[in-house]
C-alpha cells in the first residue's frame, strides 16, 4: 500500500470514528476522507451477529467487500462496532467456501455410507424431492422437518414456514431460536398476552439502575454494554448490579455482584417479591388498574423424554425425574411440602396451564423466602460470608424498591436456558410489575436477545412449530381460518397440531419418527445438547439429512446432502432485533460459485410439488381438533378447485409465484439502486421475491398491534430500521404506555392489551377452585413460581457444575467467526474456565489439557484458571463455539418444560487430567 | 495492511495523561481529542496479524480507558491473513469447488 493510500484511508476511519462519536470535523478532514473512498460504494447494512442489531456500512469495489464500518447514523450502536462486527466483511471469504451441492455418492448414485461428491442443483432437488415423497407418501406430513433459524432473513423464514405449514401442512418447523429465547417468549404471552418487550435501547440512556441476570453483556452484548458502560461513567448515582453464577467481565465495572448457586434466581426473585410486599412498595394503583395475579402448576417435569428407553446407562437416573421427584428439603420449604415427599409429575402435558389468584394468596406463597431461607439456598462462593452476602441481597431489594430509582433489568441466556426459564422470566415481570417500574422510559424487564432476528424471524414470521405469523397459533381454529385467508387456502388445509420443536425433531429422528430433515441457517449438530445421541441418529438411522450451509459444519458433515449457500451481503435481507427494530439492506456482491441463497432453495424445491400430491388426505397420528376426523387431514383438493387452483398446480405457482406476488416485478430501479438480485435473477420469472414475500406477510400484522412499514420504506436513506408497531408511518418507542403506543385505549394510562390468554379460572395456590373463566382484558399477570432445584447437580461421582455460552470473538458455533484469522488469532480454542484451588485438587496446571466428562460424554480442553471469567470454587465454564472441544456433548438436554428451551447452564462434570 | 478507527473515552481529567500513553504505542495516530467529553479518536495500523489483535487490548489494558471500541476498519487483500485459517477449517490445494477433505473423514 502506498504512502498516500494509506494516509487518505486513515482520515477516512479517524473522520468516520469522530463522527460516530459526535465529535466535530474541520471541512477539509471531511473532503480528504471523502478522497479516500473514490471508487468505493458504500450501503447501509445490518451485523450478521448477535440480537443487538448494529448497523454497519459496507464497502464494495470490483465485486469484493473492501470495507466495513459502524454506521454512525444507526441509533443502535451509533457508529461503533464490537470485534465481531468489525470482521463483518470478512465472514464469506473463508478458504473452504462451499460452491457446489455435495451428496454420498456410490458408483454414480445415492448412497447413505458413501463419499460426498460434487452433484449439480438438478440432481440434488432429484434426490431430495424423491426423498422427501417417500418419506412423505408413509409416514405424512410429520415425517418431515426442518431446522429452521433465528438467522434467517424474514423473506428466508416466510418462505419455510409458508412452504411447510400451507404447502407440505406440517407444523414440523423449528428453529434453533428455540435454545435462545423460547422461554422469553412463554414469559411475554403468559404475562402480557402478546410477544416481545415494552421497551427499547434507549432504556440505558433513561434510567439510573442496570440490574443483569444471567447476562454477561461485556462479552455477549458488548455495543449495548459499551452504551451502559457511558451511562454508569456519565452519572455517580447510576449503579449496576450483575447477578451471575460466574464472576465475569461484566462484573468488572458493577457496583455489586452477586454470585448465586444455579437455579437460585428463581428463590432470589421470590426473595425480591416479598421484601416489596412486606415493606408494602407495591404500587398499589398501577397494580389495582393494570395487574392480576396468577400461578400453575409445580409438577411440570424437565422436558426430558418420558421414557429411558434411548437414555445412555448413565442417564438413567436424571432421565427417572422426568416421572417423579424427591423434594430437597429446600424444594420442601419453597413449594410448602415435606422434604422427601415424593411428587409425580402429573403436568409434564399441560405445563402452561394456570389460574388467577388473590393477591392474599400471592403473599401466602412469597411468605417462605426469608432472607435467610433465600441467602443459606442461594449464595454461590462457599468462600463468601454469609452475613456479607446477606447484605448484598438487602440492597438488591432496596434498589428495586426505592421509589425514586428507574431501573432496568436485563438477561439473556441465564434465564432462558434454564430448566423453569419461563417462571424466571414471569417472575422479573412480576418483581416490576408490582412496582409499576415496566413499560416506561427507563424503567422495565427486557429481555435481551441472542441471534440476529430470533425476534424479527423467529418469532414475528413464526417459524416454530406452534406458530403462525404476527403471534398466531396452528391450535387456535381462529388463527388457522385468519390465516387460511389471507394465504388463499382451502378451508382446513393447515394442521391444528403442533409440530415437533427442536429438541423433539433431534429425538424424532433418533426413534424414526422423522426420517426428511432439512437444516437451515443453523448448526444443531453442534448445538443441541446431549449431541453424541443425534450425530448417532443422523448417521445410523435411516433417514436423509439435507443440509444448506456456506461452510463444512458439524451438521454438514453428517448430512447426506449438503446445498452451498449465500450468505448475508450476497443476497437481500430484512432482520428484526430484540428491541422490535425491523432492518433491511440491500445484496451488495453475488455469492462465489453455484451458492444460492436460502429464498431461492425453498422456492426451487416448492416448484417439485402439486396440490395434489400435498393437498389430499393426509395422516396425522394424533391430531384430535374440533372439525378435524381423530388422526386426518382432510382432502381440501375440491375446494381448493372451486377456489380456480388446478391439482397440477405447483405450491411454488400457487403460494410464492402467485398472480399478485408476480405484479412485484424485478428489476426495481427505485429501491435496488443498481445493486443484483442473484435469487430473482436466476428465477427469472419477473418478480421480485423478497418484496413481494414480504409486503404479503406484513399483512397479517396490520391492525393486530404487529404494524410493519412496506418493504421499500426500511430502504430509505433516511431509515435506520424502525421499531413495530409502525403506525401511521410512525414507529413506537414504549408499548403499552399510552403516551407512546397508539394501541392503548384513550385515557387508560397503561394497557396491556395483548389478546393470548385472557380468560382464566380462579384457585388458590395449589389448584382451581372456580372453573368458570374471568376475563382480564387489557391487564399483565404478575406470577408466583415457586423455587425448584435443577435436576441435576455435582455429586460424588460428577462434582463440578458446567454451563456454556459464548465468548466477546466468537459467535455460536464459529462458522463464520473462525473462519476470520484475526478472530481465531484472538481466541483459538474453548477453555475450560476453572477456579486455581480445584484445579490443585486435581493435580491440574493452567494449561493442561484435561477430560470433561460427564453421564452423556466426554471431551478434551484446556484449562484456564486466570482469565476473563474466574469461576468460584465447584464451577466450571466453556464456550460452545469450538468443534474441536464440542461442548454439547457433555450438556443435558433438559428443557424448561414450557418453553421447550434447552438448559446449557447446569451440567454436572468431572475434570482429569488428560 | 490493517487499518482501523478506534474510539477511546476516558473521565475528562485523564484525557491529557492517556493522549500521552496512546502517543507511545507503535502504529496509533492521535486524529481528535475532545477533552471535555474524554473522548479521543485514534487510528491504529498494524502490520502483522497479532500486532493487530493484540491492538485493541493493549489499549484496554492502560490506565483510566473507560472504553476502547473499534468505529471501522479498512482491509487489503493480504495472504498472510487468508492462510492463518484454523488447521481443522483450512484444506491443503483446496480449489475452489472441490469437496472438503474433512467431509469424508
Amino acid at each position: 500500500m502506498d504512502l498516500t493510500r494509506r494516509e487518505f484511508l486513515k482520515s477516512s476511519a479517524a473522520t468516520a470514528t469522530a463522527t460516530a462519536a459526535g465529535i466535530t470535523v474541520p471541512a477539509a478532514a471531511l473532503a480528504k476522507s471523502k478522497q479516500a473512498d473514490a471508487g468505493v460504494q458504500w450501503d447501509k447494512s445490518v451485523c450478521r451477529f448477535c440480537g443487538t442489531g448494529c448497523g454497519i456500512m459496507v464497502a464494495t469495489k470490483g465485486g469484493r467487500i473492501v470495507a466495513t464500518k459502524g454506521d454512525p447514523d444507526a441509533p443502535v450502536n451509533r457508529g461503533l462496532n464490537c470485534i465481531k462486527g468489525y470482521f463483518n466483511g470478512k465472514i464469506q471469504y473463508g478458504k473452504d467456501r462451499l460452491t457446489r451441492p455435495l451428496m454420498r455418492m456410490t458408483d454414480g448414485e445415492f448412497d447413505k455410507q458413501g463419499k460426498f461428491q460434487p452433484v449439480s442443483w438438478e440432481r440434488a432437488f432429484d434426490e431430495m424431492e424423491k426423498q422427501f415423497k417417500k418419506t412423505y407418501q408413509d409416514m405424512g406430513p410429520h415425517g418431515v422437518a426442518v431446522f429452521g433459524s433465528g438467522q434467517y432473513t424474514i423473506p428466508e423464514g416466510y418462505v419455510m414456514a409458508k412452504l411447510m405449514k400451507a404447502g407440505f401442512r406440517s407444523n414440523n418447523i423449528d428453529p434453533n431460536a428455540r435454545h435462545c429465547m423460547a422461554s422469553a417468549v412463554v414469559g411475554f404471552i403468559q404475562t402480557f398476552g402478546i410477544d416481545e418487550p415494552a421497551g427499547n435501547y434507549d432504556d440505558i440512556e433513561h434510567t439510573d439502575t442496570v440490574v443483569t441476570w444471567g447476562a454477561n453483556m461485556a462479552e455477549c452484548h458488548p455495543i449495548l454494554w459499551a452504551r451502559v458502560s457511558d451511562r454508569r461513567l456519565g452519572n455517580d448515582n447510576v449503579k449496576l448490579v450483575n447477578l451471575t453464577t460466574i464472576s465475569n467481565q461484566t462484573s468488572d465495572i458493577a457496583d455489586l455482584e452477586i454470585v448465586f448457586k444455579p437455579g437460585t434466581d428463581l428463590a432470589i426473585q421470590n426473595y425480591i417479591l416479598r421484601e416489596i410486599v412486606k415493606n408494602d412498595a407495591v404500587n398499589h394503583d398501577f397494580v389495582n388498574k393494570h395487574c392480576v395475579f396468577s400461578t400453575g402448576p409445580y409438577d411440570i417435569g424437565y422436558g426430558m423424554r418420558g421414557t429411558s428407553k434411548y437414555a445412555f446407562d448413565a442417564e438413567k437416573d436424571i432421565q427417572a425425574k422426568e416421572l417423579v421427584v424427591t423434594l430437597d428439603a429446600d424444594e420442601a420449604v419453597a413449594q410448602r411440602r415435606k422434604p422427601g415427599e415424593k411428587v409425580k409429575q402429573n403436568n409434564t402435558k399441560k405445563p402452561v396451564k394456570h389460574w388467577l389468584i388473590t393477591y392474599e394468596e400471592f403473599k401466602r406463597g412469597v411468605e417462605p423466602y426469608t432472607l435467610d431461607f433465600v441467602a443459606e439456598l442461594s449464595k454461590g462462593d462457599p468462600d463468601e460470608d454469609l452475613a456479607a452476602y446477606k447484605q448484598k441481597l438487602q440492597e438488591l431489594a432496596k434498589l428495586y424498591m426505592d421509589k425514586n430509582r428507574k431501573l432496568v433489568s436485563y438477561w439473556t441466556m441465564g434465564f432462558n436456558q434454564h430448566y423453569r426459564g419461563s417462571w424466571v422470566n414471569e417472575q422479573n415481570y412480576a418483581i416490576h410489575l408490582l412496582l409499576g417500574k415496566q413499560a416506561q422510559p427507563g424503567n422495565g424487564a427486557f429481555s435481551l436477545t441472542g441471534q440476529p432476528s430470533a425476534c424479527g424471524t423467529a418469532r414475528e414470521v413464526g417459524t416454530f412449530a406452534h406458530r403462525l405469523p404476527a403471534d398466531l397459533v396452528v391450535f387456535n381454529p381462529k388463527h388457522r381460518a385468519f390465516s387460511e385467508g389471507l394465504w388463499k387456502l382451502p378451508a382446513n388445509t393447515l394442521n391444528p397440531k403442533v409440530g415437533s420443536h427442536i429438541t423433539k425433531i433431534m429425538r424424532d429422528l433418533e426413534d424414526g419418527s422423522v426420517k426428511w430433515a432439512w437444516v437451515q441457517v443453523n448448526n444443531p449438530f453442534q448445538a443441541t445438547a446431549n449431541a453424541n445421541h443425534w450425530l448417532k441418529a443422523a448417521r445410523k438411522m435411516d433417514n436423509f439429512l439435507v443440509v444448506s450451509d456456506p461452510y463444512p459444519t458439524v451438521s454438514a458433515k453428517v448430512a447426506d446432502l449438503i446445498l452451498p449457500t449465500a450468505m448475508i451481503f450476497e443476497k437481500w435481507g430484512l432482520y428484526g432485533n430484540a428491541e422490535r427494530r425491523t432492518q433491511a439492506w440491500r445484496q451488495q456482491v453475488n455469492p462465489p460459485g453455484e451458492a444460492m441463497g436460502d429464498v431461492w432453495q425453498g422456492l426451487e424445491f416448492a416448484k417439485r410439488f402439486k396440490l395434489k400430491e400435498v393437498w389430499g388426505e393426509q395422516a396425522v397420528p394424533g391430531l384430535k381438533a374440533g372439525g378435524f376426523e381423530d388422526g386426518k387431514l382432510p382432502d381440501v383438493l375440491a375446494e381448493a378447485q372451486k377456489m380456480g387452483y388446478s391439482p397440477d398446480d405447483t405450491l411454488y405457482d400457487v403460494l410464492f409465484a402467485n398472480k399478485e406476488n408476480r405484479k412485484v416485478k424485478w428489476p426495481d430501479k427505485s429501491v435496488a439502486k443498481g445493486h443484483g438480485n442473484h435469487i430473482a435473477e436466476k428465477l427469472d420469472d419477473g418478480w421480485f421475491p423478497e418484496k413481494a414475500l414480504f409486503n404479503e406477510y406484513r399483512q397479517f400484522g396490520v391492525g393486530h398491534a404487529h404494524d410493519l412499514a412496506e418493504f421499500d420504506v426500511y430502504y430509505r436513506d433516511d431509515v435506520r430500521g424502525l421499531k413495530w408497531p409502525v403506525v401511521d408511518g410512525k414507529e413506537t418507542q414504549w408499548r403499552f404506555n399510552e403516551k407512546y403506543d397508539s394501541y392503548c385505549a384513550k385515557g387508560s394510562g397503561f394497557d396491556f392489551y395483548g389478546k393470548a390468554l385472557k380468560a382464566l379460572p380462579s384457585g388458590d395456590l395449589d389448584k382451581v377452585t372456580t372453573p368458570d373463566k374471568t376475563s382480564l382484558a387489557h391487564k399483565a399477570k404478575i406470577f408466583f413460581r415457586p423455587y425448584a432445584a435443577p435436576p441435576e447437580q455435582p455429586d460424588k461421582n460428577y462434582d463440578l457444575w458446567f454451563s456454556t455460552g459464548r465468548v466477546l470473538e466468537h459467535w455460536h458455533t464459529g462458522t463464520m467467526t473462525r473462519r476470520v484469522p484475526e478472530l481465531h488469532r484472538a481466541v483459538p480454542t474453548a477453555l475450560l474456565y476453572m477456579n486455581p484451588d480445584d484445579a490443585k485438587a486435581r493435580g491440574i496446571q493452567r494449561n493442561d489439557v484435561v477430560w470433561i466428562e460427564s453421564r452423556r460424554g466426554k471431551i478434551k480442553a484446556v484449562v484456564e484458571t486466570r482469565g476473563r471469567n474466574r469461576p468460584v470454587k465447584g464451577y466450571t465454564f466453556a464456550a460452545f463455539f469450538d468443534e474441536g472441544v464440542f461442548v454439547n456433548k457433555v450438556c443435558l438436554d433438559v428443557t424448561c418444560p414450557m418453553s421447550k428451551e434447552e438448559d446449557f447452564k447446569k451440567a454436572a462434570i468431572k475434570v482429569y487430567k488428560a | 495492511m490493517n487499518i482501523s478507527g478506534i474510539l477511546v473515552v476516558t473521565a475528562p481529567e485523564h484525557t491529557g495523561n492517556v493522549s500521552k500513553k496512546l502517543q507511545s504505542l507503535t502504529g496509533i495516530e492521535i486524529h481528535y481529542v475532545d477533552a471535555a467529553t474524554g473522548r479521543i479518536v485514534i487510528t491504529q495500523e498494524a502490520e502483522t496479524i497479532s500486532a493487530e489483535v493484540d491492538g485493541l487490548k493493549r489499549i484496554r489494558a492502560l490506565p483510566h480507558i473507560v472504553l476502547a471500541e473499534m468505529s471501522c476498519h479498512y482491509f487489503e487483500e493480504d495472504r498472510e491473513l487468508l492462510d492463518a485459517i484454523p488447521a481443522e477449517l483450512d484444506d491443503e490445494g483446496l480449489e475452489s469447488g472441490s469437496v472438503p477433505a474433512c467431509l469424508n473423514e
